[in-house]
């Protein structure tokens, strides 16, 4: 490279401009240009669009809800008011009083299985007997995202996060609900407020359609659609469907003229083809507004709840479409100018499209769409129980102030202290089971929550920037399921599933954003000052008229600009200036000559640098600021050298992939192409070199590869959980691997691989393992069990089930009963011991045998009830001896304690491998139930059958592990830890693999990691010069010797270190739980055949295609064998005379026993003979030689 | 892999068998998880740390030898 410099050098002093670049210019430096992304990643990082989200639900929307409905009346005193003034969300602290440290932390939540919450206080004013009181209440617990500006992990150093048992690397963003770790999916979904135009080209419609939704109020969906050829308007509230003349007319339209100027314009295409509408009106009969109003108010659906006299149509007619049809755009008093505008220009895109059928959008466009986050999913779901609480608050109020006298004066404070934990159950009920049916917005969406994926940390990084698409899966259209062009650089391209979900369930890319919702109101005012016309101003010869673009505010048409182009790079530079928030797009529409500019949430969008005349902003000097840690990205965002660009202003801008690519009409640069890739996908190296599924293969598997989990895997208690003894981190990594982790907490080892064949255990992807290395250094996944046991009530001391009788139960905790019982019930025990005892589990030590020892199951267990920690538990041992009592269902009990009987429900250990005890822990839950945790430890080696995979979708199982003596060596006295078999190279195409190893070989011979990061990373011609440099071959192969004979091997073996990860294994797929034979057991009672499964020892199936093969060689005694002698074999007697079964020798239909014979059939034909028989059919059996 | 459940061994690796016997009443300590204090957990009394009032505890190490198979 210096050499090309220098050729060129000379060249380039001659010229006194080099691409746009003046000699005093400062030498770009391209390297260091990528140091943006991790700049990018602290302050925004892989999950902040969960986390903004959130933050914006928790600090904002609340408030706005809150103030949406911040009024609670009485019906019985019109004196009493109560209104909410502020709401505010805590920091999560202990639910209880008197706790010594209120706060807690998620760890702590994960652990006692309980919700990390934090407390919603509302200030209240309301009226008390002839005082206003302002007070503060509790109101209920919000689950809290995990570093969330309401999170204590926010902001913690390194050192403080793990005194707080908390990972650094953890990407937080999810919720812990009773212990579980749950995330709210994004989810995607067609933006709302905007025009969509679609044709069907099988019924010839051309239709306009825009769903409203505006805040707090109901969704609804709004078409213009085409009808034989004319023009409708077409909405759930009205019956029928409106010829669009009629609906404008409604809307104030009256002259024809201007509605023909408002649609068609002066276009006389589009006049033709909308002249039938106005013939339409006019046969009908409408000519006013007066007339078109009764047309549409007779047809509008009235649900009327208030009683009162009826409103006449017309009223009707102007309430519906004053706020049902199209809410989202304003009616101010009766002004409908704006929604009448709007509605033409629904019509004007539809006479467009059915002018020119190209003018359609596309639904599968990234800028049409929008990602639901968790703040607007919690944001309605607190919408919903909000409105309900204070409904319930109502009615509670009501029942109060309804008592003619009451002893004191009335409180609402205290009704609303009694009001109970409505709020917090519907958010804990909500978020741990993902269903979010919120009857009053018609919501009714079930797994909209999962359980956060542990088994490596990678799987729980992939799941944050998951995106779940609401479209069907069953339906056979291919267009959402296509990788869309515009979704380069925000959707990752490789990481999606396989099969049923493919191309519908995506991933986030490295650098995307989700904006937040952007108040629109001082943007509007900020359109009209740099000089946009208002559009109700404006009549359709100006709209629509040569050089005129409308301005459309977050879809809403607020007015009209004769230079589009200047306005938007005016309103752009007010943006890089940062006068507003930087997530607010503006761009321009040619096909529908329009401006759009977009505030909404959702939008998806990421960075880039700008670049202005042909030179970008972001210099040298910057980037050294940046390494120095004195400017961070947001200083980058102040000063206007990088800017968030969305999916719909991307179509303005013209982006440079690389600084040299940089031509004249350049608007930005890239800050590095391998952020187009998601997190998951880019740990794969190289893959640039890869044939694209193989990617995508590589995303689903990576997230399997059992490694380290995060920082405080082994202060965890999951019910799973996967880890490797010793996980190395990848001697060919990548930055994104850098940047999320990674090598931080790797899942997998690099492992020396021979790409050649040997000994024929390795065909169809198998692979060979070396033992030494293998069985030793690799050594297996530590697979750990936690066991839940059952909530324990109460604490019962050594209580030996066979020394009942030095039995001395202990009292009961009294809150413990007042939980079961009110003081005030007459079900209150007197005699509290007895009762409550008799209700709760508790823990034994080991019962003793007739012999007088500790039978062998109870070996492990102390005098507590529960094993000792590190002892071994072997299959079938108990390590919680818990006794419940046996009439737990049984209210009316009422006898003595110490004679309540108890039954054993121990928990015994399942799993064919003994493990070790790890841990045993012991804590209580919120509602002061005994929690007992036990983590077990099992550990494993590698054997034969289980999967292996490298970084390339290329997976293989352990085909047979070989003794480090009969593997291949070269010079060096080098063992492979791997064969890999060369048929696996040519048909999956993974070029990346083999640089991988080139790559790898290079770094272990330097003593340097190497890079392979996409569309980069170490060049083949380096690595080649680092191999020749150390006296290797330029190819990567060696020449190795047979372990086996001594002999060299005839060929050069491609020879090097790849990154290899071990897949998960589960219990249920071990060979010993699938093991299963029977000669005799059980039959199923109906048809006396053997039972099926190995779970109830069911016999092996001789199916109808084995049957064919012995009916073809002519197996008759084998198959009588199989099918009736072993199965169900049964001697029946049967008539020869009316072929009718009958019973001992004695026919019932003859009334004799003369033809009787007897024979054996199978239980199951004689079963079908009874049962046709109950339905009128009678079989009969004709016999040849009786 | 099967080689752990060789049976015969187990009974005598824990130690177990006719000597060990169980101490009535015997108070068991437990290991706060946040400061470490040792404690005692009654019946009667929520599950709290003496010192710090943590609410979670574990279990101490058993006192009997743990024997692993090196292989």
């Amino acid at each position: 490279m210096v050499q090309q410099d220098e050729d060129t050098e000379w060249d380039q002093l001659n010229r006194t401009n080099w691409k746009g670049l003046g000699l005093t210019d400062p030498i770009k430096n391209i390297e260091d240009k990528w140091l943006l992304l991790p700049a990018f990643l602290k302050v925004k990082g892989l999950v902040k669009q969960h986390i903004d989200s959130f933050n914006y639900f928790v600090d904002t929307d609340i408030k706005n809800i809150v103030k949406a409905n911040n009024k609670v009346t009485s019906d019985v005193d019109p004196r009493f008011w109560l209104k909410y003034t502020d709401i505010n969300v805590g920091f999560p602290d202990r639910n209880e009083e008197n706790a010594i440290d209120k706060r807690v932390t998620p760890n702590e939540c994960r652990l006692r299985d309980i919700t990390y919450s934090a407390p919603i206080v509302v200030t209240i004013q309301y009226t008390r007997g002839k005082n206003i009181v302002q007070r503060n209440v509790n109101i209920g617990r919000l689950p809290i995202m995990l570093r969330s500006s309401k999170c204590v992990l926010t902001g913690r150093s390194e050192d403080q996060l793990a005194r707080m048992i908390e990972c650094p690397l953890d990407p937080g963003g999810y919720f812990v609900v009773k212990g579980t770790e749950k995330v709210i999916l994004v989810q995607e979904q067609l933006s709302k407020n905007r025009i969509i135009v679609e044709t069907d080209n099988v019924k010839g419609i051309v239709q306009a359609s825009c769903t409203s939704s505006t805040h707090g109020g109901l969704k609804s969906k709004t078409y213009v659609a085409t009808k034989k050829g004319k023009i409708y308007l077409r909405h759930n509230s009205i019956h029928e469907d409106v010829p669009i003349v009629i609906a404008l007319k409604a809307l104030g339209i009256q002259s024809d003229k201007e509605i023909l100027l408002l649609t068609a314009g002066n276009t006389d295409a589009y006049k033709n083809i909308f002249a039938a509408n106005l013939e339409d009106a006019a046969k009908l009969g409408v000519f006013t507004r007066q007339q078109a109003l009764e047309y549409i108010g007779t047809r509008v659906k009235v649900n009327r709840r208030v009683m009162g006299p009826r409103r006449p149509a017309w009223e009707e007619a102007l309430e519906a479409l004053a706020t049902i049809v199209l809410a989202h755009v304003p009616v101010k008093g009766l002004d409908f100018r704006a929604k009448a505008i709007f509605v033409a220009t629904m019509t004007r895109r539809v006479l467009m499209a059915m002018e020119d059928e190209k003018m359609v959008d596309d639904r599968d466009y990234v800028g049409n769409k929008r990602l639901e986050l968790a703040g607007q999913l919690l944001a309605l779901l607190f919408e919903d129980l909000f409105k309900t609480y204070n409904s319930n608050l109502k009615i509670a109020i009501d029942k109060v102030l309804k008592k003619p006298s009451r002893t004191s004066e009335f409180d609402a404070f205290n009704t609303m202290r009694m009001q109970g934990d409505h709020l917090t159950s519907g958010f804990v009920r909500a978020i741990s089971t993902g269903n979010w049916s919120l009857k009053r917005f018609k919501m009714e969406r079930a797994g909209v929550t999962h359980v956060l994926s542990r088994l490596s940390f990678i799987a729980a990084l992939g799941m944050m920037t998951r995106i779940s698409s609401q479209f069907e899966k069953t339906r056979k259209v291919s267009g959402p399921r296509a990788l869309q062009p515009s979704q380069w650089g925000v959707l990752c391209p490789s990481d999606t599933p396989e099969g049923e979900a493919c191309g519908l369930v995506k991933n986030l890319a490295l650098m995307t954003h989700i904006t937040t919702d952007v108040d629109e109101e001082p943007i509007i005012r900020l359109a009209f000052m740099l000089g946009v016309e208002d559009i109700s101003l404006t009549t359709g010869t100006e709209i629509y008229g040569p050089h005129t673009f409308v301005v459309n505010v977050n879809g809403t048409i607020i007015g009209v600009t004769r230079h589009p182009s200047r306005f938007v790079t005016q309103f752009r530079k007010l943006r890089r200036a940062r006068r507003f928030s930087e997530f607010i797009s503006i761009y321009i529409n040619n096909h529908q000559r329009a401006v759009h500019i977009a505030s909404d949430g959702g939008r998806i969008c990421r960075p880039a640098i700008i670049v202005e005349n042909g030179r970008p902003r972001v210099h040298l000097e910057h980037i050294r600021l940046l390494k120095q840690g004195k400017a961070t990205f947001e200083d980058f965002l102040q000063k206007g050298l990088v800017e968030y660009l969305d999916v719909n202003e991307e179509n303005d801008t013209y982006i440079a992939l690389y600084e040299s690519d940089i031509v004249p009409n350049t608007t930005h640069l890239e800050i590095e192409p391998f952020t187009l890739l998601g997190a998951v996908a880019g740990l794969i190296p190289y893959p640039h070199h890869n044939q694209s599924p193989r990617n995508t293969y590589q995303c689903a598997m990576g997230k399997q590869a059992i490694g380290a989990i995060a920082y405080n895997q082994f202060n965890r208690i999951d019910t799973l959980l996967y880890l490797s003894v010793y996980p190395q981190q990848p001697m060919v990594k990548t930055k994104t691997i850098e940047l999320v982790g990674y090598d931080k907490l790797p899942a997998g080892q690099n492992a020396t691989v021979a790409v050649m064949s040997y000994s024929g255990y390795d065909i169809e992807d198998a692979l060979i393992l070396n033992k030494a290395r293998f069985l030793i250094l690799f050594a297996g996944a530590v697979a750990d069990r936690a066991n839940l046991t059952g909530k324990l009530r109460s604490w019962i001391w050594a209580v030996s089930s066979t020394a009942q009788k030095r039995n001395s139960c202990p009292k009961i905790p009294q809150r413990n009963v007042s939980r079961y019982f009110s003081p005030l019930s007459p079900l209150y025990p007197k005699n509290l011991t007895t009762l409550a005892i008799s209700r709760f589990d508790r823990l034994a030590d080991a019962p003793f045998d007739e012999n007088g020892q500790i039978a062998k199951k109870y070996d492990i267990i102390q005098a507590d009830g529960l094993a000792g920690v590190g002892e071994r538990v072997d299959p079938g041992d108990v390590y919680v001896n818990k006794q419940s009592p046996s009439n737990a269902t049984d209210n009316t009990f009422t006898g003595q304690a110490v004679s309540v009987p108890y039954k054993n429900t121990p928990l015994t250990y399942k799993s064919p491998v003994a493990g070790n005890i790890d841990k045993v822990l012991i804590s209580d839950t919120d509602n002061d139930q005994t929690l007992i945790k036990v983590l077990i430890r099992q550990t494993r080696r590698p054997e034969l059958g289980d999967k292996f995979s490298s970084r390339h979708g290329q997976k293989g199982v352990c085909g047979l592990i070989v003794n480090q003596e009969d593997l291949p060596f070269n010079d060096q006295g080098i063992n492979p830890d791997t064969i890999m078999n060369p048929h696996g190279f040519p048909s999956r195409m993974t070029v990346g693999k083999m640089i991988e190893l080139l790559a790898g070989k290079a770094g272990v011979l330097t003593g340097k990691l190497q890079y392979g990061t996409a569309f980069g990373g170490s060049k083949v011609e380096d690595m080649s010069r680092i191999l020749v440099e150390n006296g290797f071959s330029y190819a990567g192969k060696d020449m190795l010797t047979s372990g086996i004979t001594g002999e060299p091997l005839e060929a050069y073996v491609y020879f090097g270190p790849i990154y290899y990860q071990v897949r998960v294994y589960l219990t249920e797929h071990m060979v010993m739980d699938k093991m299963h034979a029977r000669a005799r057991g059980p039959r199923a009672t109906l048809t006396r055949q053997p039972t099926e499964g190995r779970s109830r020892e069911g016999g092996l199936r001789l199916g109808e295609m084995e049957r064919d093969c012995l009916i073809g060689y002519g197996a008759t005694q084998l198959l009588l064998e199989r099918l009736m002698i072993s199965s169900d074999k049964f001697e029946v007697n049967a008539c020869s005379e009316c072929g009718l079964m009958g019973y001992n020798g004695w026919c019932t239909y003859c009334k004799s026993s003369k033809k009787m014979a007897q024979l054996t059939i199978p239980y199951a034909a004689k079963l079908l003979f009874q049962e046709l028989m109950a339905m009128n059919v009678v079989p009969r059996l004709v016999l040849d030689d009786a | 892999m099967s080689q752990q459940q060789g049976a015969p061994a187990n009974a005598n690796a824990g130690g177990g068998g006719p000597g060990y016997q169980t101490q009535p009443r015997m108070e068991m300590e437990y290991l706060c998880a946040d400061c470490g204090a040792k404690n005692e957990i009654r019946a009667r009394d929520p599950i709290r740390c003496r010192e710090c009032g943590h609410r979670i505890f574990y279990k101490k190490r058993t006192k009997r030898m743990v024997q692993f198979e090196a292989r």
